[in-house]
C-alpha cells in the first residue's frame, strides 16, 4: 500500500488531541493524594543490573522490616547447604504461620519435638556429660557429636540447645559457620583443592573452575546424587607438589599447570559413569 | 617448609630456645608487672600479629582493667592457606612459647591461658603440649605457679574450620564455641575478651620473643632492625627464588636482600613482582625491591602488609590481575558475612577483576573498582575486609598495562589515593 503523506502526522496530533481534552493525570502531592489502598505499598519487583546479574543479595533485611509480613524470605546458609530464615532467633528457622502464631500470643509447636527424636540420642547425651553441659564448650561438643555420628543430625542439635541452655539459634549458628562441621549423613569421600597463592598461580584456579562445572555444583558442597563432596582444603600440605589436589586424602602427584583443566575434566568423567 | 640459615650479620632470636629455661619467667615474677612491662616497652615490642600495637602497652591495659578474671591467649592460628611461619616456631621452639604465655599470665594477672593452634599442626600441639606437662611436673606451671601458690593452667587449644579464627576478636569467639564472627574494636580484647573478661592476646612470634628480652636485655632488643618496630619477623619466602623456606628477618631489611637470602631468583627465571602478606597481601613491583624495608610502616606504604610473613615471589608468566581476582574470590569465600561491604563487596570486586581478565570491562569499571575498594575498607570490622582488595588495588597500581588500556590511561593521571 503505498503511503500518503501526512497520515504519522495526523495520528499523531489524534493522541495529542485526546490527551488534550482527557482529566490531567499529574497529582499535586502531598496536598492531594493519590485516591490508593492504605496499607498499598506498591509492587514488589526483583530489579537486576547492567550486567544482568540479580541485584537481590538475600539480605533478608526487606523481610524483616516488612510490617505485615508478605514478603517470607528464604536463602541458603553460608556453606551454601541448608535453606535457613536468617535473622533474630524469634525468626530463626521459623515459618511465617509459626511467627505469626508467636507475635499472637499463642504456643508454638515444635516441629523436631513433635515428630520425636528421630536418632539415639545417648551418645549426645554422654558428650554432653563429659563436657558438663558448659555451652562455652560448644565447638568440642558438635566435634565429638560429629565423631560419634558421622555428621550434625538436627535433633542432635536440638538436644545439645535443651541440655546446655544455649539458644538453638546460637548452636546452629556454630555449627554452620565452622566448615569442618557437616550436615549431610553419608558423604565419606571428598575432592579438595588448595587455593594459596602458590597453588593459585600453578593453576588451582583452573582446577576449581572446571571441578565446578563438571560436577554441577558449588565448593563448600556434597553432590547430589553422590557421597561426594567439594572442598578447599584448609591448609596446604608442607612440600606438596601444586597445585595440589586431594581426593579422599590422597595428594595428586600428576598435575601441573597446563593439564590442570583436563585432568580435572577427565576426573569428573570417571567419577559420573 | 623448611628453615632457611640467615646470612651473617643478621640477629637471629625467635628459634633460640632459651639457655636456662624459665630463667626470663622467674626474673618476671621477681621483676613484678609493672618492672616486666616497662621492660618490654624499653625494647619496644610489638605485636606480630599485624595490630603492631607496644606488648608492653597492651598487658599494661589489661592488667588494669578492673575484673574478676583475666586471661592471657598464644594465637597460633595461622590463617592464610600454605603459610607456615608460626608452624615452625611452634615445632622448633615451643619452650619460648609456653614461657613468654607464661610471662603475660603472670603480669596481666590471668590463671588460665590458652594456645590457639590450628588442628592440623599436630606435631606442634604434642611439642607445646609436651612442654607444658614437663612444667606442671617441675612444679612451674600449674596448681602452683613457681611454687608461688597461684594457679597458672595453660592449655593448648586445636581449632579448625574457619581463616577468620586467626582474627583476635574471632578467636575469642572460637575460644567460647561461638559463631567465628568479629565484633567492633574498641573495646578490644584487653578490655573484652574470652568470656566477656580481659584478655590479652599475643601472635605465638610475639610471646616467643619475649624470655630473649628478659634473658638479654632491652637494650640488645631495641638495636635489632627498624628503631620504630625493632626485633626480627619471621617471612616465609616461596614461588620462583632458589631456596624457598622460613627465614628470620630483622626488620626493616630491604627486600632484595630477603631474595638474596633465599639464594635469588630461580635459575631460568625472572622475579617481576613480589605478593606480600598472603592472600590479603598486595603487589610490590621489582623496582621497589631496593627501596622498600620489611617492616610494617615500609610495606604499608607500598600498599602492602606483613601479615602472616608470606612473601611469593612471581615471574613473568603470571598474570597479575588473574592472580589478584583469585586472591579476592578467596577473600570472598572465607568473608564471614557479618559486615555487608565485605560479604559482597569482596565478590563485586572479584566479579570487577574478572571482567578484567577477560577483557570485558566497561570503561567504568577502573573507578568503580577503586570506589568499592575504599568501601570496603572504610567500612571494615577487621583486617580480613580492611585487606582484602589490596591485591586488585596493588595490582592495579603498579601493573596497570595488564589490566587493559581503560586502567592504563586512568592510571597515567595519578589521583590521590587513600591512606
Amino acid at each position: 500500500m503505498p503511503r500518503i503523506p501526512g497520515t504519522g502526522l495526523l495520528s499523531g496530533m489524534r493522541l495529542t488531541l485526546t490527551r488534550f481534552f482527557q482529566p490531567k493525570r499529574t497529582v499535586l502531592y502531598p496536598e492531594v493524594k493519590p485516591d490508593i489502598a492504605p496499607r498499598n505499598r506498591g509492587r514488589l519487583e526483583l530489579v537486576t543490573d547492567e550486567h544482568g546479574t540479580l541485584k537481590c543479595e538475600t539480605c533478608f533485611q526487606c523481610a524483616q522490616a516488612c510490617p505485615i509480613e508478605c514478603i517470607d524470605m528464604g536463602g541458603t546458609d553460608t556453606k551454601g547447604r541448608f535453606a535457613v530464615h536468617w535473622g533474630p532467633a524469634e525468626q530463626y528457622a521459623e515459618r511465617r504461620e509459626e511467627s505469626a502464631m508467636r507475635r499472637s500470643g499463642r504456643t508454638v509447636s515444635d516441629a523436631a519435638a513433635a515428630t520425636g527424636a528421630t536418632i539415639n540420642t545417648a551418645k549426645v547425651d554422654e558428650i554432653l556429660e563429659a563436657h558438663d553441659y558448659d555451652p562455652h564448650h560448644m565447638l568440642a561438643i558438635l566435634e565429638e557429636i560429629q565423631a560419634a555420628y558421622g555428621y550434625l543430625p538436627v535433633d542432635a542439635l536440638k538436644r545439645v540447645s535443651r541440655a546446655t541452655g544455649a539458644w538453638y539459634a546460637m548452636v546452629y549458628g556454630t555449627a554452620t559457620f565452622y566448615k569442618h562441621l557437616a550436615f549431610e549423613p553419608g558423604v565419606t569421600r571428598s575432592i579438595a583443592v588448595c587455593r594459596c597463592a602458590n597453588c593459585l598461580v600453578s593453576g588451582a584456579g583452573s582446577v576449581m573452575g572446571t571441578l565446578s562445572y563438571e560436577f554441577g555444583t558449588e565448593f563448600g558442597r556434597a553432590i547430589p546424587w553422590s557421597n561426594l563432596r567439594l572442598e578447599s582444603l584448609p591448609s596446604h600440605l608442607p612440600d606438596a607438589p601444586s597445585p595440589l589436589v586431594v581426593i579422599d586424602g590422597e595428594p595428586q602427584r600428576d598435575l601441573s599447570a597446563k593439564n590442570a583443566a583436563s585432568w580435572a575434566a577427565a576426573l569428573a568423567g570417571r567419577y559420573a559413569a | 617448609m623448611k628453615r632457611l640459615n640467615a646470612p651473617k650479620g643478621w640477629s637471629q632470636l625467635l628459634f633460640v630456645a632459651p639457655t636456662e629455661p624459665w630463667a626470663a619467667l622467674r626474673a618476671a615474677a621477681s621483676a613484678g608487672a609493672a618492672g616486666t612491662t616497662a621492660t618490654l616497652i624499653a625494647a619496644g615490642l610489638r605485636g606480630r600479629g599485624g595490630g603492631g600495637f607496644l606488648t608492653g602497652a597492651k598487658w599494661q591495659a589489661t592488667a588494669a582493667e578492673p575484673a574478676s578474671q583475666y586471661f592471657a591467649v598464644a594465637n597460633g592460628y595461622e590463617s592464610d592457606p600454605a603459610v607456615f611461619t608460626n608452624r615452625l616456631l611452634m615445632e622448633e621452639n615451643p619452650q619460648a612459647i609456653v614461657e613468654g604465655l607464661a610471662i603475660a599470665a603472670l603480669t596481666v594477672g590471668a590463671r588460665e591461658a590458652f594456645i590457639a593452634v590450628r588442628a592440623e599442626y599436630t606435631e606442634a600441639i604434642k611439642r607445646l603440649e609436651a612442654v607444658i606437662a614437663n612444667a606442671e611436673r617441675e612444679g612451674i606451671l600449674g596448681a602452683t605457679l613457681l611454687g608461688t601458690g597461684r594457679e597458672l593452667i595453660i592449655t593448648v587449644r586445636p581449632l579448625q574450620g574457619s581463616s577468620m579464627i586467626g582474627e583476635e576478636t574471632v578467636l575469642m569467639k572460637a575460644l567460647a564455641g561461638k559463631r567465628g564472627q568479629p565484633e567492633q574494636t574498641p573495646p578490644y580484647p584487653s578490655e573484652v575478651g574470652y568470656l566477656g573478661k580481659p584478655t590479652a592476646v599475643n601472635n605465638v612470634a610475639t610471646l616467643a620473643a619475649v624470655p630473649w628480652i628478659l634473658n638479654n636485655g632491652a637494650e640488645a632488643f631495641a638495636q635489632i632492625g627498624d628503631s620504630a618496630q625493632p626485633g626480627t619477623v619471621l617471612v616465609q619466602i616461596s614461588g620462583s627464588v632458589a631456596n624457598p623456606g622460613v627465614i628470620e628477618v630483622p626488620t626493616g631489611t630491604p627486600l632484595n636482600e630477603i631474595i638474596a637470602a633465599a639464594g635469588g631468583t630461580a635459575s631460568g627465571a625472572s622475579i617481576k613482582a613480589l605478593l606480600a602478606g598472603g592472600p590479603t597481601g598486595g603487589f610490590i613491583p621489582a623496582n621497589l625491591f631496593g627501596g622498600t624495608p620489611y617492616s610494617g610502616a615500609g610495606l604499608k606504604g607500598v600498599g602492602a602488609h606483613i601479615g602472616s610473613g608470606a612473601l611469593l615471589a612471581l615471574d613473568n608468566s603470571v598474570a597479575i590481575p588473574e592472580l589478584a581476582t583469585m586472591l579476592t574470590r578467596w577473600c570472598a569465600d572465607e568473608a564471614c558475612g557479618k559486615t555487608i561491604p565485605c560479604r559482597i563487596g569482596t565478590r563485586r570486586l572479584a566479579e570487577i577483576g574478572q571482567r578484567f581478565v577477560d577483557g570485558l570491562a566497561g570503561p567504568a569499571d577502573a573507578e568503580r573498582l577503586q570506589k568499592l575498594a575504599a568501601d570496603v575498607t572504610d567500612s571494615a570490622l577487621c583486617a580480613h575486609e580492611a585487606l582484602a582488595p589490596s591485591p586488585l588495588l596493588t595490582g592495579v597500581r603498579y601493573f596497570a598495562s595488564e589490566f587493559g588500556p581503560a586502567v592504563a590511561a586512568s592510571s597515567a593521571t595519578p589521583t590521590s589515593g587513600r591512606s
